[in-house]
């Protein structure tokens, strides 16, 4: 699975969103264009308001733009019916959200495996073990949420977003309910992803030394992106932001 | 703290009306059942006012029962007829105007059209005199009383609803067989046209007399006061002339007399109506039970907050049960809007019985509505005193918490289900097996308590029991989540699933009970029948005793016995019964009676009398016992038992012979005929024959051989089991509301859920699927606690009757897979709200939501 290729797993072109009417709209997103690289890590960083949200949801089909255009591949969301998109995200997506990202009544196991079992489609076994393994929960499976710990649960997400295969998972703040320890396993979790097994991963975050793990980091500001910076650093993140604000 | 628990109520006003319409079906049904009966009370009020119209005393034969009917159910009691010589000493009476002589009695008009005889259901085909100078009847114009042996009046119900005309011929089948009339009226009862679907047919007095064997006698003498005469002082003065055994009442009293003896006929429908109300508020607890349930669960964040910023325990509990009034009264409010439907409905239903009601403005009375708030609202409190104690629990740091109050104890739970569940068929037991004093009330205590204790039980096995039910779903990851959703909170999917268990169960219990009742009557049917032919009216009503005369003429038939029904008041407590009378001589050749002692033949003896078993081991009586038996007409009559036989579907409880029976009615009738081919008559052409001459001048009754006597006494079964399962049907709806307001409630709990999923790519369709399959499962599990209760509910109470002959026990299967089938889509159909709305939740709204 491991491709270095340079061709864009997804790509935004001209996206603007804008909620409400009239003198009550507010427009959280205004002209972004972005191509979000195969096997790479992008975190999407900015102050709250600046729309990084908004962004994710636009880019994972869970939300839909007011103008521009949204493609995974080399499919146009905007084109798809409600039904569509939900087997988009279902065959081609993976999440990983901030808090409530599992099925309280299902296992650890089962929690992963879910999008199969909804989709209907065998688990690869090797592959589930594998991720497993990664994940370093092979102990836990049998347990539901309610018996793992906030970082365990998030591995779990995390698992369950890398099992199905997808072309691209998007991560909302995945880190935002964790200790710094629990924290630094997910993020080493998704690096490995990205590095042994080639993932493309987008992350919003507002956590410098979080979006310090990533290839790429775009700073939205206002519903615009502002900045780009490759293989940063912590300190160069503050910086950015810093400047930002200023 | 008010001004909070008001807004909290109306900001979820869904909510507040999916709680409310729990009770809105049992005070429905409750204020339905006054509305009725008091409509019914009301117009009957109405009718008797314009039967004695003009009439100030009334002269009758005395009788030996409580006139206002306090311990008859039979309705009517018999009198002696009144000499004719009586009648002249009445019209001698100073300040008597008129008095008039008159005649009632049985006679079935013979639709012209179909030749069959009109029968309203179970209202009676009266016959009687026009009593000329003195009637309450008016004749519509273009009509004329009735003169001469040929001419005959009839009610304008009858006449509209048959289209038969004034000037037309018909058939009138009396007391002493058929006949040809001419019609020349058609009258009405002031603005009634029929006496509650009573049929009429008058004729003038001599031909009454002649048609009813009354010659020389009359029923009753009506007499109207000269003007300025005070009725009371009047009847008494007529009294002083009449011989003994002879009364004369004022027609306000006969009139109250009557009105007492339906509003008591009334009051037992009433309570009939009341039970399955009763049983509906009681679903309706368990949904309210629920439902407040999991608000105060939902609400503990904001409770604690309360709690946090200084209410007390107690505000928090009064903030709950306030909410719970405020529930009860808008549900007890729109239940009596319901009721009057209801109450419409009801009738309707009585109507396609056969019982009709006259129509009359709809009374309801302020106890109705004082009734219905009284039990709506208390219903609805205490089913919400658990939970506002629970309510009250919460302490206010878990305003901060991210976690519910915990559950009782499953300890405390299982001693106390445990208990209350011992209580209910101790209750049961004692009704059923211990002779207690008043059985019908305490099996309903104990199937309440029963109903209740297992569903305080039931969280305990809810679990592994939804498991089973739900291991066919588990194949798909919809199935498996919607399963586990079932299981995830015992409790709540207890209390729905015992909501639906009561309808269920009762359902289940009438279902088996009936099916049993049918088995062992067959069994009886097949051992004890050994006539050829049964003669019997439809309805049951009983037919005139020439019919059988005339059979006794018949070459076809070696045997012809009859089987007579009457009222008496029986034992040192005068025990209302009715015992038949039979010929023992023709009676063995037509039914196999076992004796368990003492003889058939005996019955034959002056003043001999025959014990059922059970009524004999109840009442201790065996053969030489002397039995006092009350006949309306005639009194006290000093009987003794002669034998004891074993129980059967066709004898009641006493058996007197056909001689003692005719000296103590006054008007004789058939229940019954029995028959059997004469030896080398061919019973193809017998039957044939007979049904032909049923068919010219006995339209009333029919023959039956075996196969068709035992499927009319199933038919008649059917009928009633039909009846029962109409009303018990609303239980069952209200439980269905159940499912969909937890699920409902469900679905707002697990937003969250809901949008990962759909997040992660679950489809709506197959989030619908979840929902549904979490309702199915709840439904089935309800359905199958139901069917477990009412299968030992209806053996319990088989076991109890056995010695009544009820020796059976039959389950339905079919009947009980259809019940089954019938929660899963009840369960289905409860889900398609729940389920559109889980469906319907915007992703993006349920993931971020807070």
């Amino acid at each position: 699975m491991a491709t270095t290729t340079t061709q864009p797993a997804a790509r935004a072109v001209g996206l603007r969103k804008v909620y409400g009417t009239g003198d009550a709209s507010v427009e959280a997103l205004r002209g972004i264009s972005l191509d979000l690289v195969a096997g790479e890590w992008t975190a999407i960083m900015g102050p709250s308001g600046s729309g990084k949200s908004t962004l994710l949801h636009v880019l994972a089909g869970l939300d839909t733009p007011t103008e521009g255009k949204v493609f995974i591949g080399d499919v146009d969301l905007t084109s798809l019916s409600d039904k569509q998109l939900t087997q988009l995200r279902r065959d081609r997506v993976g999440f990983v959200f901030q808090a409530f990202n599992l099925i309280p009544t299902l296992t650890a196991r089962e929690n992963i495996t879910l999008p199969l079992d909804i989709a209907g489609r065998d688990v690869d076994q090797s592959w589930f073990d594998t991720v497993v393994k990664t994940v370093g929960l092979s102990d836990r499976l049998h347990h539901r949420p309610a018996e793992l710990s906030g970082g365990q649960q998030q591995r779990v997400a995390g698992a369950r977003a890398l099992v199905s295969r997808p072309e691209i998972i998007f991560a909302d703040e995945p880190t935002g309910n964790l200790d710094s320890k629990s924290g630094a396993e997910l993020l080493d979790f998704l690096r490995s992803a990205v590095d042994d097994h080639g993932q493309t991963i987008v992350m919003v975050t507002h956590d410098a030394h979080a979006a310090a793990h990533a290839d790429r980091v775009v700073f939205l500001a206002d519903g615009n992106c502002v900045h780009e910076m490759r293989s940063p650093t912590a300190d160069a993140i503050l910086d950015q932001i810093k400047s930002l604000e200023a | 703290m008010l001004r909070a628990t008001l807004k909290s109520l109306f900001a979820r006003k869904l909510r507040l009306i999916l709680t409310a319409l729990a009770v809105v079906l049992g005070v429905g049904m409750t204020a339905g059942s006054f509305i009725l009966t008091d409509t019914a009370l009301k117009s009957f009020d109405n009718l008797f006012g314009d039967v004695y119209k003009g009439t100030d005393v009334v002269v009758q034969g005395t009788t030996a029962f409580d006139p206002s009917g306090q311990n008859n159910t039979g309705g009517g009691s018999e009198r002696q007829p009144i000499p004719a010589s009586v009648l002249p000493k009445v019209q001698a009476v100073d300040g008597v105007a008129t008095a008039v002589g008159s005649i009632g009695g049985t006679a079935w008009i013979v639709d012209p059209s179909t030749n069959k005889v009109i029968q309203n259901g179970g209202a009676p085909p009266l016959g009687g005199s026009w009593d000329t100078g003195l009637t309450s009847l008016e004749i519509e114009t273009g009509g004329a009383p009735p003169t001469g042996p040929d001419q005959v009046v009839i009610d304008a119900a009858t006449a509209a609803g048959h289209r038969i005309s004034v000037g037309q011929q018909i058939k009138v089948v009396t007391t002493t067989g058929p006949g040809e009339f001419t019609v020349t009226g058609v009258a009405r009862f002031g603005s009634s046209d029929s006496l509650l679907g009573a049929t009429l047919a008058l004729f003038d007095l001599p031909t009454a007399q002649k048609l009813f064997d009354r010659e020389g006698e009359y029923d009753t003498i009506y007499v109207k006061a000269d003007q300025g005469v005070e009725p009371a002082q009047l009847a008494a003065g007529v009294a002083s002339v009449l011989p003994k055994g002879y009364e004369s009442i004022t027609a306000a009293t006969a009139a109250s007399q009557q009105q007492d003896q339906v509003s008591q006929g009334l009051g037992f429908l009433r309570t009939f109506f009341l039970i399955f109300g009763f049983v509906a508020l009681f679903v309706g607890a368990f949904i309210i039970f629920n439902m407040f349930n999991i608000v105060v669960s939902q609400r503990t964040r904001e409770l604690a907050l309360f709690r946090a910023i200084g209410a007390s325990r107690r505000q928090v509990r009064t903030s709950v049960l306030l909410e719970s009034i405020a529930v009860g009264l808008i549900g007890s409010i729109l239940g009596i809007g319901l009721g009057v439907l209801l109450a419409f409905a009801l009738k309707a239903l009585l109507g396609a019985l056969g019982l009709k009601l006259p129509p009359t403005a709809l009374a309801i009375e302020p106890r109705t509505i004082v009734v219905s708030l009284i039990v709506g609202i208390g219903v609805t409190v205490a089913a919400a005193w658990v939970p506002s104690r629970r309510a009250s629990r919460v302490a206010p740091i878990e305003a901060l918490r991210e976690s519910s109050t915990p559950d009782s104890s499953i300890r405390r739970r299982a001693i106390i289900g445990g208990i209350v569940l011992a209580l209910g068929i101790a209750a049961i037991s004692a009704a059923l097996f211990g002779g207690a004093a008043n059985p019908g009330a305490l099996v309903g205590l104990g199937a309440a308590l029963t109903f209740l204790g297992v569903a305080t039980l039931s969280p305990l096995f809810a679990r592994g029991l939804a498991a089973v039910i739900g291991r066919p779903f588990r194949r798909t990851a919809t199935g498996r989540l919607g399963d586990e959703n079932a299981k995830r909170s015992p409790r709540r999917t207890a209390s729905t699933a015992s909501a639906l268990m009561i309808g269920l169960g009762l359902v289940a219990f009438v279902s088996v009970f009936a099916a049993s009742l049918k088995a062992s009557a067959v069994k009886t049917l097949d051992e004890v029948l050994r006539a050829d032919l049964t003669l019997s009216s439809n309805q049951f009503n009983p037919f005139s005793t020439h019919l059988a005369e005339q059979l006794r003429q018949d070459q076809n038939f070696s045997v012809v016995s009859e089987l007579r029904q009457t009222e008496a008041h029986v034992g040192p407590s005068n025990t209302d019964a009715f015992p038949v009378a039979l010929d023992p001589a023709t009676f063995a050749q037509v039914a196999d009676i076992t004796m368990t002692s003492g003889s058939l033949a005996d019955l034959s003896q002056p003043g001999a009398v025959l014990v059922s078993k059970s009524k004999a081991d109840s009442a201790g009586l065996s053969v030489g016992s002397p039995l006092d038996m009350t006949f309306s007409a005639t009194g006290a009559q000093p009987l003794h038992v002669v034998g004891i036989f074993e129980d059967n579907v066709i004898l009641s409880d006493y058996v007197i012979s056909i001689a003692t029976y005719n000296a103590n009615v006054e008007q004789p009738l058939d229940q019954n005929v029995f028959l059997k081919y004469a030896p080398g008559a061919s019973p193809t052409d017998a039957k044939a024959q007979l049904d032909a001459m049923l068919q010219k001048d006995y339209p009333n009754v029919q023959a039956n051989d075996a196969a068709a006597s035992k499927q009319q006494f199933l038919d008649s079964i059917n009928q009633l089991l039909a009846f029962v399962f109409v009303l018990l049907f609303l239980s069952i709806i209200i439980s269905g509301f159940g499912i969909l307001a937890t699920l409902w409630l469900s679905v707002f709990e697990r937003v969250r859920e809901l949008g990962l999923l759909r997040a992660v790519g679950m489809a709506r369709k197959q989030v619908k699927r979840m929902v549904r399959i979490e309702a199915v499962i709840v439904a089935v599990l309800g359905a199958i606690l139901g069917l477990v209760i009412g299968i030992v509910f209806a053996w319990a109470l088989q076991r109890s009757l056995s010695n009544l002959g009820i020796t059976e026990l039959s389950l339905p299967v079919g009947q009980l897979v259809i019940l089954l089938i019938l929660a899963a889509l009840i369960g289905v159909g409860a889900a398609i709200l729940p389920a559109r709305r889980a469906a319907k939740l915007n992703v993006l709204e349920a993931i971020s939501y807070e």
